[in-house]
């Protein structure tokens, strides 16, 4: 299957989801849409694997959901961030960096 | 750890897998609501806002199933897929599934079976509240040097109630007699046990019907009162509602029956019939211990704080009475651990037994799923490789495992229940509260405990022996090289050694026990232990003198019309029959210089310190026919003639051991005894027989000392009468035995056995064990048997190269054989060395059960190595002549 432009990377999913509900709870459209914005529309999640995400993430217990009215009245999930997933994604991010870091370092060696 | 912490999650939320379901279509109904709207604000059209949303969404369905994918459902789902696939994988080898459910369902049953009685007996609490807090107390004696617990005697329990700190009530109880109960219904015998004062408050247990005793029933001269047990108000009074007319007539005595205890309730010695103690006058001998006595601790006082109080108060009561009471000390038991304290011993060594024989079992599926593991190999090798976790193959074998036990532990279940009743049907008398002996919830729980922990031994076990090599080896090697299975082998060897061990063990006691049993039934008792019947009668205690002549006239009576019934050879009768038929009173003897020596109890005081002329021996009154009926062998003068008249000279017959014990080198015969004390009748016997010994109590104990009165003569000690009929015990005869006793007097219930009936009864304990642990250790073998079959015929498959290379590089067929047959006999001996290791700490164990046997009984010790020897040889015989059958070309061409 060949890879297209904004696809996310399995597994970095996670991470952009945690990321995502940093600063206040979301529900599942409004964490698609955050993660476009911030990327500048680049990353675009397939919704078949956000909801999955969300499911495993819950299950993992790093983030809780409740239902709750919108401000247009409507019923909607909305996901928040627990103190084991605050912890989690600080780990993971670091993580992340070294990583970036490294395959930059790689990608950036110049090889005449 | 993690895949079961993440098992266990998913477990958890498996209940709210439809909440989940819903919650997602609401969901993403809503995601797709907000694109659409969005979409709109772009200034698309209505359909294409929503096209354009749920293209973006990339398939609803997709998203759904991905998600659920995420939670529970599918645990379980998948569990009952494994199990799904257990159970098809297992029908595909029906012969393995069968053969392992079936030594497992043995292994399980067993188990189950034993512990049900084990449960019943020694574990269920007793029928009362708070039963653990009631205890049994003994005044421990000290006399002429020896120390021993006995009964209390009614002034030391008296004095121990008002002194003690420790009982919030305290009871004595009188021995439980079987008394012929008459009234308004059918005669019957009843086990009465007179109670103290605050009995009732001891177990805690009232009426369930009427009321308990009242202050006033418990005192002399009160109206008779009784409180009678459900099953027997049942049984015999009709379960009558309305107890205001409702009367027992014992004799001349009355007893209005106040009260009905509640279901269940017997203690002690299954009583039917409660009466108050304080209707006989209070005893007030300081050595008469005549009373059980029972307690309940008060609250915060232990078993063993009270002992400490009861053996101050008993030191108290030695310095006031000194020599007139003999009890230096008191021991107060749980009540439950003194009722089954003869039971608990051989119940946990069929225990262990039972648990021997499931290890037995455990290890023999183990070994064949261990064979099947070691060809299914690369089947799961396979799975690895294609990515099956190794966890999702742990599961599978699992499941396969449990399919395999739970179906061995529900099968064991039907087992057990076959098994108890067949236990039950053998009654050993040894064994008290067999009423409480089930299948019930607690017993299946237990099954299913041990199926699930075998089920898990067996799946993990296999699990780690066949996915735990590396996978590339085990998809390369196939049955090329044997270096892989080496490890395998051993623990193969392993598992049929210690079976052979285990088993060894099992048999060796069964061997043990089957001796014992045929020295038990190769003693000579003394008396024909078969064709013959006993009518047991009880006559009421009676205030009026003439009562005891009138119950001799009829037993008389009852004798001479019995020795006309067709096939009756000889009839006599005896006061306490031997095996299990009386009390077994025996007492202290004078013998004296003339007949009219002593003429009452102060002249018998007068020469007591005299211990050269006293004596010891158990006291019967017997008629003239009892020693011809019961076979008894006259060895010396005669026995009783009719001759011997009431108001002559009392004769006495003696057993032989009281003669050499009493009067070695002196021939007794002549001479003149006063045993007035044991029936109050003072008048003195004249010894003119000598007879045979007989074991009484039961064959196992040996005979002691025994004096015989004449019924005619000793008229007040004949309240109890056993007549024995010797010739037959035919169904026909028993009937006109029974009808002549009801033809002479209608209201005395007739009890009959037949002999052959009493003297097994008397070896059922033993009887019991035997074939308990008997069938154990068959099983055992037959199991170690297969396992050494199973374990030789794998080797003999797994070498049919190298024995077909062997053959081609010149090794004869002979040597092949030896080969095979080599490996099974180490195996046997191994395990047969291991196992005799093992039988010398079973023998300290089980040394208390056996009977006139040594603890290295050599023919039970040769007939054991003997039996497995045969066993190893027939398992390793056949694969050993399959092995010298291979040809060495089919096995080289197989690969």
């Amino acid at each position: 299957m060949a890879r297209q432009k904004g696809d996310v990377l399995q597994g970095t999913i996670d991470m952009l989801v945690l990321k995502a509900l940093q600063l206040e709870p979301m529900h599942g459209w409004g964490i698609t849409e955050r993660i476009e914005q911030w990327s500048e529309s680049v990353l675009q999640l397939g919704q078949g694997t956000l909801y999955p995400a969300l499911y495993r993430l819950e299950r993992q217990g790093l983030i809780r959901s409740d239902w709750r009215t919108t401000e247009n009245n409507r019923r909607a999930r909305y996901y928040a961030l627990t103190a084991a997933g605050r912890k989690h994604f600080a780990e993971e991010l670091s993580h992340w960096e070294r990583l970036s870091r490294a395959i930059n370092l790689v990608l950036q060696t110049r090889t005449a | 750890l993690g895949d079961l912490r993440e098992f266990g999650r998913r477990l958890l939320n498996a209940g709210r897998g439809r909440d989940m379901e819903s919650g997602l279509d609401e969901e993403i109904r809503f995601h797709i609501d907000r694109q659409t709207e969005k979409n709109l604000k772009l200034g698309m059209s209505p359909s294409e806002a929503r096209r354009q949303a749920l293209v973006k969404f990339g398939g609803v369905e997709r998203a759904k199933e991905n998600t659920r994918d995420e939670f529970r459902p599918r645990v379980l789902e998948d569990f009952s897929r494994d199990l799904r696939y257990g159970v098809r994988t297992l029908m595909r080898a029906p012969g393995f599934a069968l053969v392992s459910i079936l030594t497992l369902g043995l292994g399980i049953g067993a188990a189950a079976a034993v512990f049900s009685v084990v449960h019943g007996v020694l574990l269920k609490p007793l029928s009362f509240p708070a039963p653990d807090r009631v205890v049994r107390v003994y005044q421990v004696n000290t006399y002429d040097g020896q120390t021993n617990q006995a009964n209390f005697a009614e002034p030391n329990f008296v004095d121990v109630k008002a002194q003690n700190r420790s009982f919030s009530a305290m009871a004595e109880l009188g021995g439980t007699s079987k008394a012929s109960v008459t009234g308004e219904f059918e005669p019957n015998r009843a086990a009465v046990t007179p109670v103290s004062r605050e009995f009732f408050d001891v177990v805690q247990v009232r009426p369930a019907l009427g009321r308990a005793f009242a202050a006033d029933d418990q005192r002399e001269g009160a109206t008779p009162t009784a409180i009678v047990s459900d099953a027997y108000w049942r049984r015999f009074l009709g379960a009558r509602l309305d107890l205001r007319n409702l009367t027992l007539r014992s004799g001349a005595a009355v007893f209005q029956v106040v009260g009905v205890m509640p279901p269940g309730f017997d203690y002690p010695q299954a009583t039917e019939i409660w009466i108050p103690r304080e209707l006989e006058p209070p005893q007030i001998h300081r050595t008469g211990h005549n009373f059980s006595v029972i307690a309940r601790l008060r609250d915060g006082v232990t078993a063993e704080q009270s002992i400490a109080d009861l053996n101050r108060i008993a030191r108290g009561l030695k310095q006031q009475y000194g020599d007139d009471t003999w009890m230096t000390g008191a021991i107060a038991i749980p009540l439950l651990e003194q009722l089954t304290q003869n039971a608990r011993k051989p119940l946990f060594i069929l225990l262990g037994a039972a648990a021997f024989l499931l290890v037995i079992a455990c290890a023999n599926v183990s070994n064949l799923q261990l064979v099947r593991a070691g060809s299914r190999r690369r089947e799961l090798s396979v799975r690895l490789a294609l990515g099956a976790g190794r966890w999702r193959v742990t599961r599978q074998l699992l499941a396969e495992s449990i399919v395999l036990c739970v179906s061995g532990g529900l099968l064991g279940i039907l087992f057990a229940y076959w098994g108890v009743r067949a236990l039950l049907a053998l009654q050993p008398v040894t064994v008290p509260r067999l009423d409480q002996v089930g299948i019930n919830w607690v017993v299946v729980g237990v099954a299913f405990a041990i199926s699930l922990v075998a089920a898990i031994a067996l799946g993990l076990a296999t699990t780690m022996r066949a996915t735990g090599r590396d996978l590339r080896s085990t998809m390369t090697d196939g049955q090329r090289t044997m270096s892989g299975s080496r490890t395998q082998q051993r623990i193969r060897d392993a598992l049929v050694v210690t079976q052979v061990a285990l088993t060894l063990i099992l048999l060796t006691g069964a061997g043990l026990l089957t001796r014992s049993f045929m020295q038990v039934l190769a003693v000579n008792p003394g008396y024909h232990t078969d064709n013959g019947f006993i009518i047991d009668l009880a006559f009421p205690d009676s205030d009026d003198p003439a009562a005891p002549v009138r119950y001799i006239r009829l037993q008389d009576e009852i004798m001479q019309r019995l020795a006309q019934v067709p096939g009756v050879a000889a009839v006599g009768g005896v006061n306490d029959f031997p095996l299990g038929g009386g009390w077994f009173p025996n007492g202290t003897f004078v013998e004296m210089t003339r007949p009219d020596e002593l003429k009452s109890y102060d002249d018998f005081r007068k020469i007591r310190d005299d211990k050269s002329r006293l004596g010891t021996a158990n006291y019967r009154v017997a008629s003239e026919g009892y020693f011809r009926a019961m076979g008894i062998p006259l060895v010396k003068g005669r026995t009783f003639e009719a001759t011997d008249a009431p108001d002559g000279q009392h004769v006495a017959v003696i057993s032989e051991s009281l003669a050499k014990t009493k009067w070695p080198n002196q021939d007794p015969i002549g001479k003149y005894i006063q045993f007035g004390n044991m029936d109050g009748d003072l008048r003195a016997f004249r010894i003119v027989g000598i007879v045979g010994e007989v074991r009484e109590i039961n064959v196992e104990v040996p005979p002691s000392p025994t004096f015989y009165g004449f019924y005619k003569q000793r008229v007040n000690a004949a309240g109890r009468f056993n007549i024995v009929a010797h010739g037959t015990d035919r169904p026909e005869a028993i009937a006109t035995a029974q009808r002549i006793v009801r033809e002479l007097d209608p209201e005395l219930p007739v009890v009959v056995r037949t002999v052959s009936d009493a003297f097994g009864q008397s070896v059922s304990g033993r009887r019991f064990n035997l074939i308990l642990i008997g069938v154990f250790s068959i099983a055992a073998l037959v199991l170690a048997t297969m396992g050494l079959y199973g374990v030789i015929s794998y080797l003999v498959a797994q070498r049919t190269r190298e024995i077909g290379i062997r053959l081609a590089l010149g090794a004869t067929s002979t040597d092949l054989g030896r080969m095979v047959l080599g490996h099974g006999a180490m195996l046997a001996l191994v395990g047969t060395v291991v196992g005799l290791a093992g039988a010398f700490w079973l023998k300290s164990i089980i040394s208390g059960l056996l009977f006139g046997v040594g603890m290295l009984d050599p023919v039970a010790i040769a007939g054991v190595i003997g039996l497995i020897g045969a066993a190893a040889l027939t398992a390793s015989y056949l694969p050993a002549r399959r092995a010298m059958r291979v040809a060495p070309v089919i096995t080289l061409r197989s690969e």
